[in-house]
């Protein structure tokens, strides 16, 4: 036969264009861009934090307690007198750090779970959505507070009742995307090799559902940082003196009066954040979902 | 006669990736009142542009680059928003190819006929269509009526306000041939009555021939030719038309059609099969089930190694439910399927690799048989790694190479994702995938379907090349007996999960014994608009098979399933003796 008919575009590797379409994708969101960028401006001072200032966050300086912002503290000191700028800018470690662990964790198992349902359907299925169905129904900040009040503090056990109270919602959002890819001909084929349901998962599916994941990801990670000040305003998440945001708000909104950058200042450090994650989360599906549209899949 | 569409010079881009594609490069044409013209030509060569256009419609992101399209003396994007919505629905009309989608689901037919407005009363209008009880079926939503019914109602709905012009787009495309056939019949019988100009869009040159009275071909845009109907079927002029019709399979080919360059046939005669040939699958009385209705009801045939089965039917028929069951993909619910190596009974999971291995599928769609994600050297890599035929990355490599040059594609698109490759391509590679596994048992599921016609030559011509090099065991599953009568070696035609008639391909052809595969050949188009139709149209009849004497034997295995007639004013003759046998 004589059709060895290769279209006259250039072969490129697979890897390469998927790279440099989701590169291409990105740049054509501004939102996305703007997000990420706040997003990343954050992990940038909370990891450069000592070069930054060269006040100790946890010192305390009695002399120096709830001064208002000046040359010497550019935000003024707590009660204890510690400076509010060095304790904003190493309260970024403790809520990106545990916020980062939760919500890997939990998209992560989120993700395995959603697929094996969508793939597995049957009583796995409807036995999981009803128990799913139960958790979910118990709010958030109450069955995080009970965790943490019978487990104990600290940043692992929040790390997992994070994880025991998003991941439902993770795996609604991700068995919904899957169930949409598991009846493609290319699942069937995979079946009908008599391929594992976990090769399957790897290699069929979640390939072509990664920007649901990548976008439930940037979601739920906003929400995830502000589950855990609150946790800390509560007194149930870092334990003082720990630099932390709701931690800060938590002790110093006393003194608002007095000293309103000390309250401010984390307020403002955390709602950045926040905003900055949805702005990526939002650019991202935006920019995704045009995408599809355009590649009519 | 006047032109009551005229389009000139029309050329029409699509803007993608910062420039200008043209989709339709100064195309010319034009449309008599009372007169049907048919664009004809393969995916991608802009016919479904050209029809949107005379209703004023561009798919986002294309615009009109020179000419014009007037209809009714009119200049269809010159008009004002609210000019052009009078003229859509008054003066043109249009049925989309799905009428399924194109329904709203959650409205009732009456209601939405009545929407589009017009003075002619629903019912009137549903009884033009030929639609049984329509008093009851306008109160019926979409999802309750048949494929063939929806269409129906997509037409009353055009008529609705007695347009001048009728655009149908691809108006049969996936409905079965009867269906089909009943269809195309309204849409004639409307026409002559209303005295609609019609403008059909569409690939099946069966269609256009039955159709139209004039044929324009498109290819990539252009305008190829334009003649009268039976001057274009009898004495095409371009090449490329002389090699559309020739990829055509027709239902008198007596082996596979090899379509040269400039469109000359030659019959390439059947694989000879020898006796001895082994048996690779076996199935007796194969019963499946969804649920507690039953989608195949024993069903039983052999299939050789070397050998092309093919299984025909319309949708709804259990052909694809059986070739899934066989895949291992469904469970049967009784009678026996067995291969040389091991029991067909349990699903693929259950089966051992080795007989896994050496039954595969290869699927209709090829567009959704690949994993987009993945390169297409990777779909053929992953069945080689999986069954353990290599061992080692680099080896998986180089057999992968080896097979798409194997299923007559260049090695060098390995490393193509999916969407970089043509529907032909796509539907190789899937191919490729299955022969990974170094088969023995070929199961093609409307492996053509979605193909285009010259395209679906290519690839039927290379399952033949790979049945006669590897010995495959082949079955063959379509809805298309022009398709079958080309490849299969034996034929197997069924009817609502039960088989009517089995026989090899000659003999059922010479001789169709049961009223449906009458039926179903007095329904294929051909493309030739002075056909005489294989099988004369058929009187009804009812199924005679009683528990021991289920067939009427034709010889060398020719087989027919009892049935008696029924005669038009619904009696059924008492004497069953009289009419048990089968009538050749």
């Amino acid at each position: 036969m004589t059709t060895l008919d290769t279209a006259p575009v250039a072969a490129p590797v697979a890897s390469a264009t998927r790279a440099a379409r989701a590169w291409r994708t990105l740049r054509s969101s501004r939102t996305a861009l703007v997000g990420l960028t706040i997003v990343a401006v954050h992990v940038l001072i909370a990891l450069l934090a000592p070069l930054l200032t060269s006040y100790d966050p946890v010192a305390n300086d009695a002399s120096h307690a709830l001064l208002g912002p000046g040359w010497e503290h550019w935000a003024g000191t707590d009660q204890y007198g510690r400076d509010v700028l060095a304790r904003v800018l190493y309260g970024g470690r403790y809520a990106l750090g545990v916020s980062v662990a939760a919500t890997v964790l939990t998209v992560a198992l989120g993700t395995v779970v959603g697929c094996a349902a969508a793939l597995r359907g049957g009583w796995l299925d409807d036995v999981l959505g009803r128990v799913l169905d139960a958790v979910l129904s118990v709010p958030s900040i109450l069955a995080l507070l009970v965790i943490v009040t019978a487990l104990g503090t600290g940043p692992a056990v929040i790390v997992l009742a994070i994880a025991v109270v998003y991941v439902p919602q993770v795996v609604r959002v991700v068995r919904g995307a899957a169930l949409a890819v598991v009846p493609a001909d290319y699942v069937t084929a995979a079946r009908a090799r008599g391929e594992r349901t976990w090769s399957i998962l790897w290699r069929e599916i979640l390939p072509n559902i990664t920007d649901v994941v990548c976008v439930e990801f940037a979601m739920r990670a906003s929400w995830v940082v502000l589950l855990i000040s609150s946790l800390s305003f509560l007194g149930f998440g870092a334990d003082p003196p720990t630099p932390d945001w709701g931690l800060m708000v938590a002790e110093n909104r006393t003194a608002i009066t007095v000293v309103p950058m000390a309250s401010l200042a984390p307020i403002i450090a955390l709602a950045t954040l926040v905003v900055g994650l949805n702005l990526a989360a939002d650019g991202l599906s935006k920019a995704w979902g045009v995408d599809r549209i355009r590649e009519g899949s | 006669m006047a032109s009551i569409v005229s389009v000139n010079s029309l050329s029409v881009s699509y803007r993608s990736g910062g420039r200008d594609v043209p989709v339709v490069h100064e195309v010319s044409w034009g449309v008599a009142e009372g007169r049907t013209l048919a664009l004809v030509g393969e995916s991608g060569s802009g016919k479904s542009t050209l029809a949107g256009t005379l209703l004023g419609h561009l798919r986002h992101g294309s615009r009109i680059t020179d000419g014009s399209v007037h209809v009714d003396g009119k200049d269809v994007f010159a008009l004002p928003a609210r000019e052009l919505r009078r003229l859509r629905g008054t003066t043109v009309a249009m049925v989309a190819q799905n009428a399924g989608h194109a329904l709203t689901p959650s409205m009732r037919i009456g209601r939405q006929i009545e929407e589009v407005g017009g003075d002619v009363p629903v019912l009137d209008l549903l009884e033009q269509v030929r639609l049984p009880r329509p008093a009851e079926l306008a109160r019926r939503y979409p999802h309750e009526l048949s494929g063939g019914q929806q269409q129906r109602v997509a037409i009353a709905m055009a008529i609705a306000a007695r347009p001048k012009v009728l655009v149908l787009d691809e108006p049969t495309t996936g409905l079965d041939v009867v269906t089909q056939r009943s269809v195309l019949d309204l849409i004639g019988a409307l026409r002559d009555e209303l005295g609609l100009a019609a403008v059909l869009v569409s690939h099946d040159l069966g269609v256009v021939a039955r159709m139209a009275d004039e044929v324009t071909v498109l290819r990539s845009g252009r305008v190829v030719e334009s003649a009268p109907t039976r001057r274009l079927f009898t004495a095409p002029q371009d090449p490329y038309t002389r090699r559309l019709l020739a990829s055509v399979p027709r239902l008198d080919d007596a082996g596979l059609a090899l379509v040269g360059e400039t469109g000359e046939r030659e019959i390439r005669p059947r694989a000879v099969l020898s006796p001895e040939a082994e048996v690779a699958v076996s199935a007796r009385d194969v019963t499946i089930d969804y649920g507690s209705s039953r989608a195949v009801h024993g069903v039983s045939f052999d299939v050789r190694r070397g050998e092309v089965l093919a299984l025909v039917g319309e949708s709804g028929s259990g052909k694809s439910t059986l070739a899934w069951t066989l895949a291992g993909l469904r469970t049967s619910s009784g009678g026996t399927m067995i291969h040389a190596s091991g029991d067909l009974a349990r699903l693929a999971g259950k089966r051992p690799l080795d007989l896994r291995r050496r039954v595969q599928l290869v699927f209709q769609n090829a567009d959704t048989s690949l994993n987009p994600r993945r390169s297409v050297g990777d779909a053929v890599r992953r069945p080689l790694r999986f069954f353990g035929t290599v061992q080692g990355r680099t080896q998986a490599a180089a057999r992968a190479r080896e097979l798409i040059s194997d299923v007559r594609l260049d090695p060098a698109l390995a490393d193509r994702l999916p969407a970089q490759l043509s529907g032909g391509q796509r539907q190789r590679i899937g191919i490729a995938r299955a022969l990974a596994g170094g088969p023995d048992v070929l199961i093609a599921d409307e492996i053509t379907t979605a193909l285009d016609v010259s395209v679906q030559a290519d690839v039927l011509r290379l399952l033949d090349d790979l049945r006669r090099e590897r010995d495959l065991a082949c079955l063959f599953i379509s809805h298309d007996l022009a398709v079958v009568r080309g490849i299969a070696d034996r034929v197997i035609v069924l009817r609502h999960g039960v088989v009517v008639e089995e026989g090899p391909t000659e003999a059922v052809f010479a001789e169709p014994g049961h009223p449906y595969t009458r039926q179903l050949m007095a329904a294929a188009l051909e493309p030739d608009p002075d056909a005489r139709p294989l099988a004369a149209d058929v009187a009804d009849w009812a199924d005679a098979a009683e528990p021991d004497s289920v067939w009427t034997d034709h010889g060398h295995g020719h087989r027919v399933r009892r049935w008696r007639p029924v005669t038009t004013d619904g009696t059924v003759p008492t004497e069953r003796t009289v009419t048990t046998e089968g009538v050749a």
